[in-house]
């Protein structure tokens, strides 16, 4: 193993005593042993025992990986094209957003969602919440939901009323299609069952919503039917009392690769959303998502909401794959919806369901 | 290639040379170095190879009360293990040209930017603020790279950005043929890396498989791509510890050596910040990384179509050792389409 030992995972002050006692590559560590360690640089056994264990770990993790691990980490881009095609998304219930995004949120990426308060935020990531859990035969990717507060912006009451209007449209497509699988997945897709797959955390300043994104990855691992996981107002914590703005560039990326690391590891989709703030121009002043340049990379996806009169729009700033556009939606006692019911095209009644419709279109189809 | 700048008479008098690595003195090293030489010579405070080359041997001998020839031995065997040899300009020269390749970017406008293309050995860097095509250009570049010239490419994910099925669009953009679209697909490597010890990690593994000639599905390797640098580096700056800095050096010299003695091309991606908020954007991760790409391109969009949504960017060339910097083109990141290259007059380069 030609491994530098600039490069292994040590404790800085340990690299720096074995630079200076001329140490190069991993081998000649692993060569020395742990009693000469200790004795050349001047660490006590444990120490040296510990430091041993870790570069091991180092070299020979990646003869494991080579057999092929769990986490794919290494593929080509056909098995990536293949693992792409066969994920879900977690629709939105706007088939006008859905459709922008290509499909609905995607799993294993980072989406974020900027808007000035009021617009609808907070909305969408309770909408998708619920429709986490819609089953496979409806559509959906049968999984469950992390829901981090900051701001204290989550009503329980609204939760049950979205939820209730997703079941509802579930039970009408049912009822429509007279499918055996529906009727069993419905049995288990209630009030009651939805509600207690949002696994709620309450996060009051930075340090405790650091502690619990860092601790997530633990929590998954119990619960691995998590498939979303969002972090309601990840501004807030970071814009009050901050002095070191270096401090919290730096806290903002390590956050960001943990956040990553999570949405591929657990093939989760991450959702995030992010306040607005101003930039003053030369001539004119702009509303830019807030939290400055570079956590604008943090995220894949960029959505961002804002006013035109009195109509809500949604934009989608930066994607990997879609182009760049603007929609209309809605937020009614529902949800969130499209601004008017789509086309009823006639391929519904083929094989492939379509949850995105809103219940009124049912209704009036069965009359 | 080419060119033919440098005359013979210049070349031949300069001479190149590495300086010498600090290795630790171990038994068997070389023949005549045993167990018990070591200790004596370590109580004497001579440890590293460099200290024994560098000591006056008469003096160790009679310190360390060891045979001088035996000494004398001994150093030249290390010395001709571990330093080494000076080397001759147009040696290198020719042994550069012979080596080197340049790779169309799959954006003729972009090609025209960089001189050509990509210049294997050398480290491209390409920087902007978010949504202004950094990924897609890297998609371009692995799909051109693996479908026209039908070499392998190496693709390092740091911020979860590589979709396969974009990749997949951009193909089918280039051709109709599904098999050769699907053969493309195979030579494109994705590794994800998501901490810089993962990235690191993953070059030494590219070395180690590259130096050991590995006929596997590796092929011949010409480019890696590295989505993004910053993405990972970023985490350790700053604050009172100077490490960040330290592993960023690694980390260039992990992508310089690698992309010289392989004759790869290098090519990362980079934020640009600012240093207040209403000052000119700057190439994030400062002064001392500047130094590793020997060409940077900074990608905007342009203010003017922003409201139209429109896939227009403009790539100003900032740093390059062969063109005048300020050159600008527009490019376009929709479906591999490109536009008729427009040179703009020469602006401020950063």
């Amino acid at each position: 193993m030609q491994r530098e030992v600039g490069t292994l995972p040590l404790a800085p002050v340990l690299r720096a005593r074995l630079a200076a006692a001329g140490f190069q590559t991993a081998q000649e560590l692993l060569d020395t042993g742990p009693c000469g360690l200790s004795k050349e640089i001047g660490i006590s056994r444990e120490e040296a025992l510990e430091a041993l264990q870790v570069v091991r770990q180092e070299c020979h993790g990646h003869a494991r990986t080579a057999e092929g691990s769990s986490s794919t980490r290494k593929c080509t881009a056909l098995e990536l094209l293949e693992e792409e095609q066969s994920q879900g998304f977690i629709i939105t219930f706007c088939s006008a957003l859905d459709n922008i995004l290509g499909g609905g949120v995607q799993l294993t990426k980072i989406t974020e969602i900027c808007g000035a308060p009021g617009v609808g935020k907070t909305q969408l990531c309770m909408q998708l919440a619920v429709d986490v859990q819609i089953p496979e035969c409806f559509g959906g990717v049968a999984g469950e939901a992390v829901f981090i507060d900051t701001e204290g912006s989550f009503m329980v009451d609204r939760v049950v009323d979205i939820a209730a209007a997703c079941v509802q449209h579930c039970h009408l497509i049912a009822e429509a299609q007279q499918e055996e699988d529906h009727q069993k997945a419905l049995e288990t897709f209630s009030l009651e069952n939805i509600l207690s797959h949002i696994y709620y955390f309450r996060c009051r300043d930075y340090t405790e919503l650091l502690a619990q994104v860092y601790l997530l990855p633990e929590f998954l691992s119990e619960h691995s039917k998590v498939r979303l996981v969002v972090i309601d107002g990840i501004a807030f914590p970071f814009r009050h009392d901050f002095e070191d703005l270096s401090l919290r560039t730096r806290l903002l990326n390590g956050l960001a690769q943990q956040l990553i690391i999570i949405a591929n590891d657990h093939r989760a989709a991450v959702v995030l959303t992010n306040q607005m703030t101003t930039r003053i121009g030369q001539s004119q002043s702009t509303l830019v998502p807030a939290l400055g340049e570079s956590w604008g990379h943090a995220a894949t996806i960029r959505l961002i909401f804002h006013w035109d009169n009195s109509q809500r729009l949604a934009t989608l700033y930066k994607s990997p794959s879609q182009k760049e556009s603007t929609i209309a939606y809605h937020i009614t006692s529902h949800g969130f919806r499209d601004v008017q019911p789509p086309a009823v095209t006639p391929s519904t009644e083929g094989t492939e369901l379509n949850p995105r419709k809103r219940p009124r279109t049912e209704e009036e189809k069965q009359q | 290639m080419s060119r033919d700048k440098a005359s013979p008479g210049v070349s031949q008098s300069l001479l190149f040379s590495i300086p010498v690595a600090m290795v630790v003195l171990r038994a068997g090293l070389c023949p005549g170095l045993s167990e018990d030489m070591i200790q004596l010579l370590s109580a004497n405070g001579i440890r590293t190879v460099v200290d024994f080359v560098s000591s006056d041997l008469e003096d160790v001998a009679q310190k360390c009360s060891l045979s001088y020839k035996a000494l004398v031995a001994v150093r030249r065997v290390l010395l001709a293990q571990f330093s080494a040899f000076p080397a001759n300009g147009a040696d290198l020269y020719e042994e550069l040209k012979s080596s080197t390749a340049i790779l169309p970017t799959g954006s003729p406008s972009l090609d025209q930017l960089l001189d050509s293309g990509l210049y294997t050995g050398e480290v491209t860097e390409l920087m902007g603020a978010p949504g202004t095509g950094k990924t897609q250009l890297c998609l371009g570049i692995a799909a051109s790279v693996s479908l026209g010239l039908k070499q392998h490419v190496l693709f390092l994910d740091s911020t979860g950005g590589f979709t396969a099925s974009r990749l997949y669009q951009m193909l089918q953009a280039q051709t109709e043929d599904e098999e050769e679209q699907l053969e493309a697909l195979q030579r494109v490597r994705v590794e994800r890396v998501f901490n810089i010890y993962e990235v690191l990690r993953a070059l030494q593994e590219l070395r180690d498989r590259l130096s050991q000639q590995v006929v596997s599905s590796m092929g011949p390797l010409k480019v890696v791509v590295l989505d993004s640098v910053s993405a990972v580096i970023y985490p350790l700056l700053g604050g009172r510890q100077s490490e960040g800095l330290a592993l960023m050096m690694q980390l260039s010299r992990e992508l310089k050596t690698l992309a010289r003695e392989f004759s790869l091309a290098v090519v990362v991606t980079n934020q640009v910040t600012r240093d207040s908020s209403t000052g000119p954007l700057k190439p994030a991760l400062g002064r001392s990384w500047s130094f590793v790409p020997s060409t940077r391109v900074l990608l905007e969009s342009k203010e003017a179509t922003r409201e139209k949504c429109s896939t227009q960017r403009a790539a100003s060339l900032a740093k390059s050792p062969r063109q005048p910097t300020g050159i600008q083109v527009e490019l376009d990141i929709g479906n591999g389409d490109v536009l008729d290259p427009s040179l703009v007059t020469p602006t401020q380069g950063l």
